[in-house]
Order: C-alpha cells, then sequence, then structure tokens
C-alpha cells in the first residue's frame, strides 16, 4: 500500500464542510465550562458551606475519570433519567428526540467546567491580597471588588492557561465520535470508508486541528498582548 | 469627630489590641508611633474594617457601630466615611492613573463620570501627576504611585484618610515627595490618622502623637510634649533607641 498526497487534498476538501460542528462543540463546552468553572472556583475559595465539598468532588471526579467517560455516563444516564422522570410527571417527552450533540455538548462542558475551575482558581489566586483591600478601602462591596478589581486580572493571568484549555477542548471533541456526531475525525473514517485510505483522511484531519490550533495560539498572543499592556514598563 | 472604644483585636490566642480609646477632632492629624508589632497597622485597619475588631466602637461623625455586632451595612457605611493609603501603594495595576481615582466616585459614590473625571484630574493635578494620567502605576516610580494612591483616597471626600506606612516602602530619595504631598493636604484641613516611622513629619505636622506598644496606648499628646518630656519609661527607651544620641560632640 503506497500513500496518496491526492487523496490528502481531496479528503481535505470534504472535511472542510464540518469544521464548523468541531468548533461547535469546542466553542460550547468551552463557554459553558467557563462559567461552571468560574462558580466551582469561587465556591472553593470561599469555602461557601454544603456547596464547597459538591465542587471539590465534582473538581476530583472530572480530573480523575477520563473525557469519555463523561460522556458515556450523560449518553447512557440522562436518557434513563429524563424518560423515568417523564413517565413519572406524563410529559410524554421520549429522551429519543434528544439530538445527539446535545449529549456531546452537556458532556463536555461537565468535563470543561472541571479543568477550568483550576485555571480560573490559579489565576483568582494571583492577585495580590492588596487589590482586594484597596477596593474595599475605597468603599466598594465585595461582589464589585470581584467584577471590578480581581476578575479582570485574574483573566489576564489566565490567557495562557485557557488557550491550553480551549485547544485541549478542540481536539478531545474528536471523542463526540463515539456517540455518532459527525466532527472532523467521523467525517474523516466516513471519507475513507469507500476505499479505505484511512491514513490519508486521518492526515487531513491532523492537518485542520492543528490549523485551527494555530488560529487559536494567534487569539491567544494577541489577547494577551492586549490585555497585559498594563504590565509593561516595569519601573518599581 | 472620630472615637474609638475599647477596640480589641486578637488573631487566634495573641491580643493584638487591648482595648484602644482614641478620640480625633476634625482637622486634626494623627500620628501613630510604636515599634513594630505593636498593633498600630492593626488598629487602623480596623477603623476601615479590613481588619474586624472583637469588640468596641467607632465613632465616624455622627455613624456609630457597635463592633460585635457590625453588619455588612455597616461595613460599607464606615469604608464609605474613610479612605486608606497603603503601605504597598495597592494601585488597580489594571487601570491607569486616571481610573484609578474615578474608580471609587465612578461605582461607589455613583458620581456621572464626567464629573467624576473632573473631581480626579483636579486632585491628580494637587499631587503633581496632572501629566501622567493615561499612565499605568506599573510605568511609575513608587513615590509616584503613592501619590496617586493619597489622589485616590484624597477624591473620595471621605472624613479621615488613614494612612499605613506610606513611605516605608519607598527609595529614601523618593520619600520627601510623598510627605510634601501629605504635609500640604494636612494643611487643608482634611483628618488625617498616619502609622509612619517618620519622625520629622511626626514632629512637624502632626496635632497628637500616639505612642503605642503591646496592644495599648502608652503615651498621646502633643507632639511638643511626646518627643521632648515624654512621662513614660517605654516611651523613652522607644526613642532613645530609633533617636540615639550622636557619639561624637562636635
Amino acid at each position: 500500500m503506497k500513500l496518496d498526497p491526492s487523496f490528502i487534498w481531496e479528503a481535505l476538501v470534504k472535511l472542510l464542510p464540518v469544521i464548523p460542528t468541531s468548533l461547535l462543540i469546542t466553542a460550547v463546552s468551552v463557554l459553558c465550562g467557563f462559567v461552571i468553572g468560574t462558580v466551582a472556583a469561587f465556591i472553593r475559595i470561599y469555602k461557601v458551606p454544603v456547596l464547597h465539598p459538591i465542587a471539590s468532588a465534582y473538581v476530583t471526579f472530572i480530573r480523575g475519570t477520563p473525557m469519555l467517560t463523561h460522556l458515556l455516563i450523560i449518553y447512557f444516564g440522562l436518557p434513563l433519567m429524563i424518560d423515568a422522570l417523564s413517565s413519572q410527571l406524563g410529559l410524554g417527552f421520549r429522551s429519543a428526540s434528544i439530538p445527539m450533540i446535545d449529549f456531546a455538548f452537556i458532556a463536555f462542558s461537565l468535563t470543561a467546567g472541571g479543568y477550568m475551575s483550576e485555571v480560573v482558581r490559579s489565576g483568582l489566586l494571583t492577585v495580590n491580597r492588596g487589590q482586594i483591600e484597596a477596593a474595599y478601602a475605597v468603599g466598594m462591596t465585595t461582589p464589585q471588588a470581584i467584577r471590578r478589581i480581581v476578575f479582570p486580572q485574574a483573566m489576564a493571568a489566565s490567557i495562557p492557561n485557557l488557550s491550553n484549555a480551549v485547544i485541549g477542548m478542540l481536539h478531545a471533541s474528536t471523542l463526540a465520535f463515539t456517540v455518532s456526531v459527525v466532527e472532523l475525525f467521523a467525517k474523516a473514517q466516513i471519507v475513507a470508508s469507500t476505499n479505505w485510505k484511512f491514513f490519508e483522511a486521518y492526515l487531513a484531519a491532523a492537518i485542520i486541528f492543528w490549523g485551527l490550533t494555530v488560529l487559536i495560539e494567534r487569539v491567544a498572543v494577541f489577547l494577551e498582548k492586549r490585555v497585559n499592556s498594563y504590565n509593561r514598563g516595569g519601573v518599581a | 469627630m472620630i472615637k474609638l472604644t475599647g477596640i480589641t483585636k486578637s488573631f487566634g490566642r495573641q491580643q493584638v489590641l487591648q482595648g484602644i480609646d482614641l478620640q480625633v477632632e476634625k482637622g486634626e492629624v494623627v500620628v501613630i508611633l510604636g515599634p513594630s508589632g505593636s498593633g498600630k497597622t492593626t488598629l487602623l485597619r480596623c477603623i476601615n474594617y479590613l481588619e474586624r475588631p472583637n469588640e468596641g466602637r467607632i465613632e465616624i461623625g455622627d455613624f456609630e457601630v457597635d463592633c460585635g455586632r457590625a453588619s455588612k451595612k455597616d461595613i460599607y457605611a464606615l469604608r464609605g466615611k474613610t479612605a486608606m493609603v497603603f503601605q504597598h501603594y495597592n494601585l488597580f495595576k489594571h487601570k491607569t492613573v486616571l481610573e484609578n481615582v474615578m474608580e471609587g466616585l465612578v461605582i461607589v459614590q455613583k458620581m456621572p463620570k464626567e464629573t467624576a473625571r473632573r473631581r480626579s484630574v483636579e486632585v491628580l493635578e494637587k499631587v503633581g501627576l496632572g501629566e501622567k494620567l493615561d499612565a499605568y502605576p506599573s510605568m511609575l516610580s513608587g513615590g509616584q504611585q503613592q501619590r496617586v494612591g493619597i489622589a485616590r483616597a484624597l477624591a473620595l471626600n471621605p472624613e479621615v484618610i488613614l494612612f499605613d506606612e506610606p513611605t516605608s516602602a519607598l527609595d529614601p530619595e523618593l520619600v520627601g515627595e510623598v510627605l510634601a504631598v501629605i504635609r500640604r493636604i494636612a494643611k487643608e484641613g482634611i483628618t488625617m490618622i498616619v502609622v509612619t516611622h517618620e519622625m520629622g513629619f511626626a514632629r512637624d505636622v502632626a496635632n497628637h502623637v500616639v505612642f503605642m506598644d503591646g496592644g495599648v496606648i502608652v503615651e498621646e499628646g502633643a507632639p511638643r510634649d511626646i518627643f521632648n518630656k515624654p512621662r513614660e519609661e517605654r516611651t523613652k527607651q522607644f526613642f532613645k533607641r530609633i533617636m540615639p544620641e550622636p557619639a561624637y560632640s562636635i
């Protein structure tokens, strides 16, 4: 068997239309994950009673189990729960009507949330205690101080870690193919299934992933430069 | 007028303030002196509740709070009447000089942006930084940063400004410019409570000097009396140690 370079190109073109699917899965999981992660991080930093151990357990479970597990738990577990609930309440709603991609959205958001909570938490911990004290001293309430002073600085410090998380989720979005979502990886398999040129198809997918990753890296560098302009100068 | 009554504070088992009573008249400059660990910074931080006192009363103007049962609302009210200048400046790193000063006016005092801007520029010009409005704190020298810190406090128009060792983190050659600014605003009749080790400043600017040690006020009074004829043995020792007699005579 020989490598067929022209098929790499052919596969590449055929893969292009599913790029939005991969990006959508990544975007949804990163955005929802960021919200979940931020909430979890604040709960843990402020040691909110009752919720604090729950948030810690969530983070260690997510980080302690493979992402595929999360997807399968949601994929198999959620329908059971929904159908049981629906029949008990007599709603007539069937889990079968839920689009497959929604399971990926939910599962990956939970995954991203676990990792993001550590990203956000480490960002928050980089902000000097004096910053929030100064905010209090000018009369701000705790929510004002966090929103206006602490959080923006924490985010600026977190950009490298955040971009890492986004790239990780982009690559991990390939797992959605296990629940029959046609993203880049699944599409590569479909494209190759007619002529068995799997290697070429996967190479094409790899090229696209790399390209998207470079794009994300560029955005991160741009943001980092812009956001951290206040750290330039460095006179004391 | 500010009146503290029976302020106590402990960190764990260690009692840092053992019942402080202090009265500050309007327009007075009070300097708190004392060896490190005497509780002077803690006392200052109790006045705006950056530290929560265990017991005591704080009165500022007609506002009064019982520290044992202060609500969030009380704490915010107290902070609204005070402003603080920090040892390490604590300027908002991600905001420009102008934004640093405007922040409290716009967000806390709900002043319209244009008014806040005008007020901030005016105060920044007063501390000699009218040229630096758009600079970020990281681009400024320590002395400039501390002057922004003073402007930020001054702009709020508080009943009292609390200075927590405002020159301790500065290079010696930058101390002068900051002290000059503090002197100037002291002359405008703004009530100030200053924790410092600058004896010259205390002697010239203070109306009232408080000497603390071991969590209590050992002695207080007019600077002339405290510096020239301290009554307590502890105070004498302290001055002797920090202002030693010259070992030689000319």
